[in-house]
């Protein structure tokens, strides 16, 4: 008896061992390309953050602590730039999470045609932003758009527009641009999620005569919830950090007006060549991502 | 399909919940619905196509063409034959900014770009999956110290903003000289392209029964083998789907592409495009042109593969 259990044990702990040796060795390269890639950069961007580095002055690099976050906290575009990403990102996302709920209720049901559709619209999804961003500004072009030229034969315009030159239309325009290419992905999580709802569900809603709007209410808006948060995590993560279709729409402007946090960063960095800054500023950014992330995963109640 | 039973419909017991006046209702708003759908998801591209054959005399219309009078090619010849041409009397806008509507010589970039985004993409998507799936079947399938952590690292790691990462990126990667190589990029997309490969295979991976890990472990298989032989064919959707977004990120990226090319050496189609959106002096019709032979490759991939995006998050992703 007493060799048996000792032979179990025995048996048990080479076991265990060679199954945390191999998940060790098995997670070991990932980790390894992860600790290159994204640990070490992150760590190497927080100390770069508590040093005064310019590349216009390569050779004094001196220690500053939080001087770089104080001055950025203190500049007042900082805070203007934040204020437009938090205007992009709401605008987005929600525009983002209404059209892919409608788009996800249409792939949902059976009817002829659903196939060519659910991948058609994976196009937007699939283009290149670059091709994206020259898609609509010339979309958007004041003297040969199609905007102008379709509101114009519409007769809802009587003259040509600078639709990108309107400080106040910028950052809507920019979104739409934004919520077109990422739609789609967004419904296809959702939908995923939608599929998952079980049959039965409806039909017992059905035989206690549920409406349809008491059936989406009570039944497809609260199974949907992972999926809505998962789709707004992503997507308030790829808003907050948006850096090339401000780059390849407007540079930030007209005036200040398209002056976002990740062109803050850029125009930091890499015109002013204030790396100290710049760092700062992404870990500022790096930050609140996470807190986002983190908060919305709180109240939504779901752990991923 | 027999049972289906959505928002909408009830397939099975058709005679007891709908009448037909419901049935044509639905089918109203279904039609309506995927027209409305389809005219937002094609029209932008379809204007692009459309501007992509005009010539720059009929792009600059008042009020745009919508279907190309007179369809040319010109702008596609520039970009896939240019360097075979001479600087003829008919040709002098392709080297005369001032003849307008004019043509860089970057043109000729286009092709050697797509080769170089081409080598990125590939090299990341095998990168990727010989990191990513050994990972995502021990997080998934083998009960060990650290596994919830791992998962968690792994995916914090992708909440770091891209644009935090290239202020370090690019002082490391000119301490090691490889400024302008796409070796920089390669290395760079693992970053942005390994959390979320890792994502969708646990989720995928831990989807499948465990009892399949257990039957092979026990009729003696190691791990390497139960999860080449035993999951590897069954994570195929997944697999293909992981490929795809990989690829596709990759393909697509732009801003640290950005600020480590510089020359054609390792510069990407989307550098090379970008660079064209700026110069007001280049033919409008010739930048459209360059928007389509960019979009091209990854639209094609996305509808080839597209039964897979679906089934491989189906399983895994979203799960309630």
């Amino acid at each position: 008896m007493s060799a048996n259990m000792k032979n179990l044990r025995y048996r048990l702990a080479r076991r265990f061992n060679y199954e945390a040796r191999s998940a060790g060795l098995f997670i070991l390269p990932v980790m390894s390309v992860l600790a290159v890639v994204a640990v070490f950069p992150i760590v190497y961007s927080l100390y770069t953050s508590f040093f005064s580095l310019k590349l216009t002055r390569p050779h004094r690099v001196p220690f500053v602590g939080f001087d770089n976050y104080t001055k950025v906290l203190g500049d007042e575009l900082f805070w203007e730039s934040v204020l437009r990403t938090v205007s992009f990102t709401l605008i987005s996302v929600s525009a983002i999470l209404i059209l892919a709920l409608f788009i996800a209720l249409l792939l949902n049901e059976t009817f002829r045609g659903r196939r060519f559709i659910s991948a058609v619209i994976l196009i937007p999804w699939a283009i290149p932003t670059v091709a994206n961003g020259l898609l609509w500004k010339w979309i958007y072009d004041s003297g040969y758009g199609a905007l102008n030229g379709l509101l114009m034969q519409l007769g809802l315009i009587d003259k040509y527009v600078t639709w990108l030159g309107d400080p106040g239309k910028t950052i809507p325009l920019i979104s739409n641009a934004f919520v077109w290419k990422e739609v789609p992905l967004a419904a296809i999580l959702i939908l995923v999620t939608m599929k998952s709802i079980p049959a039965d569900l409806y039909r017992a809603a059905r035989v206690d005569g549920a409406n349809l709007l008491q059936r989406f209410v009570h039944i497809t808006l609260p199974s949907l919830k992972p999926g809505f948060m998962l789709v707004m995590i992503y997507e308030t993560m790829m808003a907050i950090r948006h850096f090339d279709l401000f780059f390849l729409l407007t540079e930030g402007g007209p005036a200040d007006a398209s002056h976002v946090i990740s062109w803050q960063i850029y125009v930091e960095t890499f015109r002013n060549l204030s790396f100290g800054t710049g760092s700062a500023m992404s870990y500022i950014l790096a930050i609140v991502t996470f807190a986002l992330a983190y908060a919305i995963i709180r109240t939504l109640g779901r752990k991923i | 399909m027999s049972a289906q039973s959505t928002l909408f419909s009830e397939r099975a017991e058709k005679w007891r919940f709908k009448s037909r006046f419901s049935e044509r209702t639905r089918n109203a708003v279904i039609f309506s619905s995927s027209l409305i759908l389809l005219v937002y998801v094609l029209a932008p591209v379809a204007w692009l196509l459309s501007s992509s054959f005009q010539s720059e005399a009929e792009i600059v219309s008042v009020p745009p063409h919508w279907i190309p009078h007179e369809p040319t090619l010109e702008n596609f010849d520039a970009i896939f034959f240019q360097e075979f041409e001479e600087v003829t009397y008919d040709t002098r806008r392709k080297v005369d900014p001032a003849a307008g509507g004019y043509i860089p010589s970057t043109a000729k970039d286009l092709v050697p770009s797509m080769w170089n985004s081409f080598i990125v993409s590939v090299s990341v998507v095998i990168l990727n999956l010989l990191v990513g799936i050994p990972a995502a079947y021990a997080m998934a399938k083998i009960r060990f110290w650290g596994r919830q952590a791992s998962v968690y690292t792994i995916l914090t790691t992708r909440v770091i903003p891209d644009i935090a990462l290239v202020v370090p990126f690019f002082l490391v990667i000119k301490n090691l000289g490889l400024l302008d190589h796409v070796l920089s990029l390669i290395i760079t997309y693992l970053a942005v392209t390994i959390p979320f490969t890792v994502f969708i295979l646990v989720s995928y991976f831990e989807s499948l029964p465990d009892e399949l890990d257990k039957a092979a472990r026990v009729d003696g298989c190691s791990r390497f083998q139960t999860m080449t032989q035993v999951f590897l064919p069954l994570a195929l959707p997944s697999i293909v789907a992981v490929m795809l977004f990989a690829f596709l990120t990759s393909w697509n990226e732009f801003l640290l592409a950005l600020m480590f090319t510089q020359t054609i050496a390792s510069q990407t189609l989307p550098i090379v495009v970008a660079s064209f959106t700026s110069d007001f002096t280049i033919s409008f019709s010739f930048i459209n042109a360059a928007g389509v032979v960019a979009i091209i490759p990854p639209v094609i991939l996305a509808l080839f593969f597209e039964r897979y995006i679906v089934s491989g998050l189906t399983a895994g992703a979203v799960k309630g």
